[in-house]
């Protein structure tokens, strides 16, 4: 059997994604082998022509629905998406994106307001975990960290397909909010 | 009922109070603006007993809100003054939160952008990492499950058929004609009723309701009433 139909084989029956080593393993192939059977299986499970598409997520590669074709997915497993995250849901996960490993004081801390119950949903939903604890701090509180569910969900590789933090604010817009706070601290003093 | 139809919750508005209180839906999420609003063309016509009800927990809304959205949220400890951020302290902080609010922005893009994937619907098992413990909680589990005092034997008593209280009752209306032998209040008594009736004595005694008299080791025991 040729190498894409051994990827293709171990990628249908995987529903989280499999890293090129973990594929390359499997099929018995060598790594080079296994990038070129992933490309040529990319090419045939393209998004214009297929309803089946070849995702590279989370550190790894997975067979997906074409999100085209999602609705006649949903429809037919009778299932709704999950319900949306909340705005603040996604300010304790960027947070644990951009600073992670970071406890869960460290997370009310930055967002300013006590994150617990929605750090809770979050790992509860698999997209937080503890990965260890914070032997300095008091206590030593679990440290959190984003899940491969997170990046898959995201649709990231990893960490690196994010943009910087500094990026994502221009430099006039965070001194425009530097001089409105200072001027009101001077107005109100 | 008053229901609102806010981009967070739709609902009864008793029912977001409670989410609000028991921290399942964040106060600052709620435009409490909207949600005055909302009340007033609801309700266009005045009720005082309703419309100070609901002014009473908008109020308490606003008064959470403001508290949780102050640039400095850890309590002070008792007696300590909460310590004030300088106006440059504040857009420093302001400038990291604005950061974080940009890129969750980001964030709930990409997860809308990629909510449409469906894998591969077979299920495996667990990871093996994720069957993993490590040393220290498996010691720390085995600690607890070994140390747990095993249940005492219990089949062995009968229902609860008399109370320390009602035999305290009975001794104190048993005084009320004076001093009074134990024997002679338990007479007829079982060994259980009997032996409850003696720790209601020892009860209100301790409590200076009666005084035990024993002339000798053994001996009969005297109930006197307290004045």
């Amino acid at each position: 059997m040729n190498a894409a139909a051994r990827i293709e084989a171990i990628l249908i029956v995987s529903p989280r994604p499999v890293s090129l080593r973990a594929l390359s393993r499997a099929a018995d192939l060598p790594e080079p082998e296994t990038r070129e059977a992933l490309e040529e299986l990319a090419r045939r499970y393209s998004p214009e022509s297929s309803g089946v598409v070849l995702r590279h997520v989370a550190g790894g590669y997975q067979l997906a629905t074409n999100p085209a074709c999602a609705r006649y997915v949903e429809s037919f497993r009778e299932v709704a998406r999950p319900a949306p995250l909340s705005a603040a849901a996604y300010e304790v996960l960027a947070t644990v994106l951009y600073m992670g490993p970071i406890t869960r004081g460290g997370i009310s801390a930055v967002r300013g307001v006590n994150s617990d119950a929605v750090v809770r949903s979050l790992v509860d939903r698999e997209l937080l975990r503890e990965v260890g604890r914070d032997e300095e701090a008091p206590g030593s509180p679990a440290l959190l960290d984003v899940t491969e569910e997170f990046l898959t969900a995201a649709g990231a590789e990893g960490r690196e397909d994010f943009p910087p933090l500094d990026e994502l604010v221009s430099a006039e817009e965070l001194e425009r909010v530097r001089e409105r706070v200072v001027r009101s601290g001077r107005e109100a003093g | 009922m008053f229901t609102v139809e806010l981009d967070v919750y739709a609902g009864p508005y008793d029912l977001l109070l409670k989410l609000i209180m028991r921290e399942e839906l964040e106060v600052f999420e709620v435009p409490l603006r909207r949600l005055v609003e909302l009340y007033r063309s609801t309700h266009l016509a005045p009720d005082l007993e309703r419309d100070t009800e609901f002014a009473d927990s908008a109020t308490a809304l606003v008064l959470l809100k403001s508290r949780l959205l102050s640039p400095l949220l850890e309590p002070a400890e008792a007696g300590e003054e909460a310590p004030l951020l300088s106006p440059e302290e504040l857009a420093g902080r302001l400038k990291e939160y604005l950061k974080i609010r940009r890129a969750a922005e980001r964030l709930a893009d990409r997860f809308k952008a990629n909510a449409g994937y469906h894998p591969s619907a077979v299920s495996l098992p667990p990871r093996r990492e994720r069957l993993a413990i490590s040393r220290g909680r498996l010691l720390e589990t085995a600690r607890r499950v070994f140390s747990r005092a095993p249940e005492p034997q219990t089949h062995h008593l009968g229902p609860i058929t008399v109370t320390v209280q009602e035999l305290a009752a009975l001794i104190e209306a048993a005084l009320t004609r004076g001093p009074r032998s134990f024997d002679e209040i338990v007479s007829g008594m079982d060994r259980l009723r009997t032996a409850v009736a003696f720790a209601a004595a020892l009860s209100l005694s301790s409590e200076g309701r009666l005084n035990l008299l024993q002339s000798e080791p053994l001996g009969p025991i005297t109930l006197e009433p307290r004045p």
